[in-house]
C-alpha cells in the first residue's frame, strides 16, 4: 500500500473547545489508484489530508507512506519524506505569485538542494504539455486563470515522481464544467503515473472518476454507501 | 535564492523604494564619514602632520594648547631623559592679524626652531631661518585670503610684524590656519612688549625661556609609569597622539557628534530594513505555508529570504556610496572640509550592511514560525 491509516485520531483544540477531527480512521490507497473521501465542511477532510500529509501529527493511531510510518519521523525528517514522496494539489490559488508556471515545477528541484538541470527542465516542460499548460509556460500565477492555475498545480505535484498524491477540494473555486476536466485530469495523471491519490471533496459530480469513494462525516470514515446518500439528498432537498 | 530572485522583479517597486531608502542612508553614511574625516583634519591637520609621538604640556588634569607654558630648565630636562629619542620646543598661540592688504585674519601662530624636523616642507618659497621675520603660512592663507610671499602681516595688539616666505600644505589647529614662525619670533610675539623692543634695545633673555609645548618622539617600549614618573619630575603633563589631538579645541565634541549620527544611522537602517522584511514576511505568509507543505525547510527560506535582504543592502548601499563618492568629491573640489578615507567608508559600509542584515535576519525568523497547515486553508 502507497497509503495507510491505522485507528487515526486527531484531537484539536483544547479543553471545552476540543473537537475530535478525525475518530478512529482506517484507510488505504494503493498506487495508482483515485480514492475520493466525500464530505461536508468540518467532517474532517482537510485534517485527514492533512495528518496523511505529516502537516499535523494524530494524536494516536498510525500513517504509513510507502514502507515508512510518518508518525515516527522527526519534522526535519517530514519535511523532508513532503519533498521527495508527497504531491499536494491545494485549491486554485496556491502558486508562489512571483514564479512562472515553468519555475513552480523547478523549484521542487531546487529545494533538494540542486540547480534545475536541462533534464529537469524538460521533465517539466513534459509534465506541463501533459496538462496542457506548456504554452503558458512562462506566465505568472496571476496571468492564469483558475482552472488554468490548478493545472499547474497538477503538474507540479508530479514533478519529483511522489509515492502519493494528496488533493484538496481541487473544484472548490471553479465552475462545473472546469472542475469536471481537472478532476479527469488528476484521474488520467495518477493512472498514468501509478501514484496513490486520494482527493477530499464535497463536490458530488467528481464521483464518477473516482477509483473507490468513502465518505467522511463528523471525523469518522467509512465506505460511500449511494443509495443512503441519495435518500440523505432527496430528504434534504423536500426540506429546501 | 531561486524565489527570492524572481521576487525582486516581481516586486521591483517595492523592492526599488526600499533600495532607494538604503541609497539614501548610505549615502548619508558615506557623505558623513567623509565630512567627519574633512572636518578633523581640518581641525588638527596641523598636529596630524607633526612626525611625533608625544606632546608634553604644563601639568593640568586637562591640557589644552591655550593655556600652557614651558620653562627652558623643563625642556632640557626632558631632551635628556631615557627613551626620548627627539624633543622639540614649541609655542601655540592664537592671533587676530592684518594682511599687507588690511584684511583681517585669524590664526594660530606656531613657534619652531628653524630646520628642525616638524617644519614643514613648503610648497612653495623658502623654509624658516632665512631671515629673522620670515614665516611660512598655510596654503588655506594664500587661497581663502590672497597672502602672497613676500607679504607682511602684522599681528594686531601687538604689532609684530612677518614677512611670508614660504607656503605650505593646508594645516590647521581648531579649525584656524597655522602660521609657522621662528621660535624666537614667537617668543618675541608672545612674551615681549607690544610692538617689540624699544629702539636699540633688545628683549630680556627671560623672554626667550618659555615655550608651550614640547613635541616628543618616545622610544616605543617606554611604559606609562615611566612617563608618569618624568612627569612628576617635570611638571608637565604628555599626552600620546589619540590625546594630543583630542586637546585640541572642538575635537571631541566634533567626533562625538558625528558617531552619535553614525550610530543612529546604523540603527535606523537597522531598524527600517527590519520594519520592510518584517511586513515583506507578514505579506508572504501564505506563500511560506504553501512552500514549506511542499517540502521546504525553514534553512531553505531563511537562506533565501537573507540573500534577498543581502542583495538588496548591498544594490542600495552601491547606489548610496557611488553617490556619496560623486558629491563627496564636487564638495571637496569647492574648497570645504571633506576627506575620503577609504578603510573608514568600507568599516562604515560593513556596518551598514551588518546592521541592515541583522534587523532582516530578526524579521526574517518569522519564517520559523509559519505552520504549512495553512496551505490548506487551516488556522496555525
Amino acid at each position: 500500500m502507497s497509503l495507510k491509516t491505522e485507528a487515526v485520531t486527531l484531537l484539536l483544540g483544547d479543553g471545552d473547545q476540543q473537537v475530535k477531527a478525525l475518530d478512529q480512521v482506517d484507510v488505504q490507497v494503493a498506487a495508482g489508484e483515485l480514492v475520493v473521501v466525500l464530505g461536508p465542511s468540518g467532517a474532517g477532510k482537510s485534517s485527514l489530508l492533512a495528518v496523511c500529509g505529516g502537516l499535523r501529527t494524530p494524536t494516536s493511531g498510525k500513517v504509513w507512506i510507502g514502507d515508512v510510518e510518518i508518525t515516527q519521523l522527526k519534522p526535519a525528517q517530514l519535511t523532508r519524506l513532503r519533498l521527495e514522496k508527497i504531491g499536494f494539489v491545494f485549491q486554485q490559488s496556491n502558486l508562489v505569485p512571483s514564479l512562472t508556471a515553468l519555475d513552480q515545477l523547478l523549484l521542487l528541484v531546487h529545494m533538494q538542494g540542486r540547480r534545475p538541470n536541462a533534464a529537469d527542465r524538460e521533465r517539466a516542460r513534459a509534465l506541463l504539455d501533459e496538462v496542457g499548460m506548456v504554452d503558458k509556460q512562462n506566465r505568472r500565477g496571476n496571468q492564469l486563470s483558475g482552472g488554468e492555475r490548478q493545472r499547474v498545480g497538477i503538474a507540479r505535484a508530479f514533478m519529483t515522481e511522489p509515492t502519493l498524491l494528496l488533493v484538496d477540494e481541487p473544484t472548490s473555486m471553479l465552475d462545473t464544467q472546469r472542475g469536471r476536466q481537472t478532476v479527469e485530469l488528476l484521474r488520467r495523471a495518477c493512472h498514468d503515473h501509478q501514484v496513490a491519490t486520494m482527493m477530499v471533496t464535497h463536490d458530488r459530480d467528481v464521483l464518477s472518476q473516482a477509483d473507490r469513494v468513502v465518505e467522511i462525516r463528523d471525523g469518522h470514515l467509512s465506505e460511500f454507501n449511494e443509495s443512503a446518500d441519495v435518500s440523505a439528498g432527496a430528504v434534504a432537498d423536500a426540506a429546501h | 535564492m531561486f524565489i527570492a530572485l524572481r521576487d525582486l522583479t516581481y516586486a521591483r517597486g517595492r523592492f526599488a523604494l526600499m533600495a532607494l531608502v538604503i541609497a539614501l542612508i548610505a549615502f548619508l553614511m558615506t557623505f558623513l564619514t567623509g565630512l567627519a574625516a574633512g572636518l578633523i583634519k581640518n581641525n588638527i591637520s596641523g598636529l596630524m602632520e607633526l612626525d611625533i609621538t608625544h606632546i608634553a604640556f604644563e601639568m593640568d588634569d586637562k591640557p589644552t594648547y591655550r593655556n600652557t607654558m614651558i620653562e627652558r630648565e623643563q625642556w632640557e630636562e626632558w631632551a635628556t631623559q631615557p627613551g626620548v629619542k627627539r624633543m622639540e620646543p614649541m609655542g601655540h598661540t592664537v592671533f587676530t592679524a592684518r594682511t599687507q592688504k588690511n584684511d583681517p585674519l585669524e590664526l594660530v601662530l606656531w613657534g619652531l626652531r628653524p630646520g628642525s624636523l616638524i617644519e614643514p616642507a613648503v610648497l612653495k618659497g623658502s623654509p624658516l631661518g632665512g631671515t629673522e621675520e620670515g614665516v611660512i603660512v598655510s596654503r588655506l592663507l594664500a587661497e581663502r585670503d590672497g597672502v602672497e610671499i613676500g607679504d607682511r602681516i602684522t599681528l594686531d595688539r601687538v604689532l609684530t610684524e612677518m614677512e611670508v616666505v614660504g607656503i605650505a600644505e593646508e594645516r590647521n589647529i581648531g579649525h584656524i590656519p597655522i602660521i609657522y614662525a621662528p621660535l624666537r619670533k614667537w617668543q618675541e610675539a608672545t612674551y615681549g612688549p607690544p610692538g617689540g623692543p624699544a629702539p636699540g634695545e633688545e628683549l630680556p633673555d627671560v623672554v626667550f625661556d618659555f615655550v608651550s609645548i614640547l613635541a616628543l618622539e618616545l622610544e616605543d617600549d617606554i611604559s606609562p609609569e615611566q612617563l608618569a614618573a618624568i612627569d612628576d619630575e617635570l611638571a608637565t603633563t604628555t599626552l600620546d597622539r589619540s590625546a594630543f589631538y583630542a586637546a585640541s579645541t572642538g575635537y571631541i565634541e566634533e567626533v562625538r557628534t558625528v558617531q552619535i549620527i553614525q550610530i543612529f544611522l546604523f540603527l535606523i537602517s537597522a531598524v527600517v530594513i527590519g520594519a520592510f522584511f518584517s511586513i515583506w514576511t507578514i505579506q508572504r505568509t501564505k506563500e511560506i505555508g504553501l512552500v514549506k507543505a511542499l517540502g521546504a525547510a525553514n534553512g531553505y527560506l531563511l537562506r533565501d529570504a537573507l540573500g534577498q535582504a543581502l542583495i538588496l543592502m548591498a544594490i542600495g548601499v552601491f547606489l548610496g556610496l557611488s553617490l556619496g563618492l560623486w558629491s563627496g568629491q564636487a564638495f571637496m573640489e569647492s574648497g570645504r572640509p571633506f576627506m575620503f578615507e577609504t578603510d573608514k567608508i568600507i568599516q562604515a559600509m560593513v556596518l551598514l550592511v551588518t546592521a541592515g542584515l541583522l534587523g532582516g535576519a530578526l524579521s526574517i525568523r518569522k519564517i520559523t514560525a509559519v505552520d504549512p497547515i495553512i496551505a490548506l486553508g487551516q488556522e496555525q
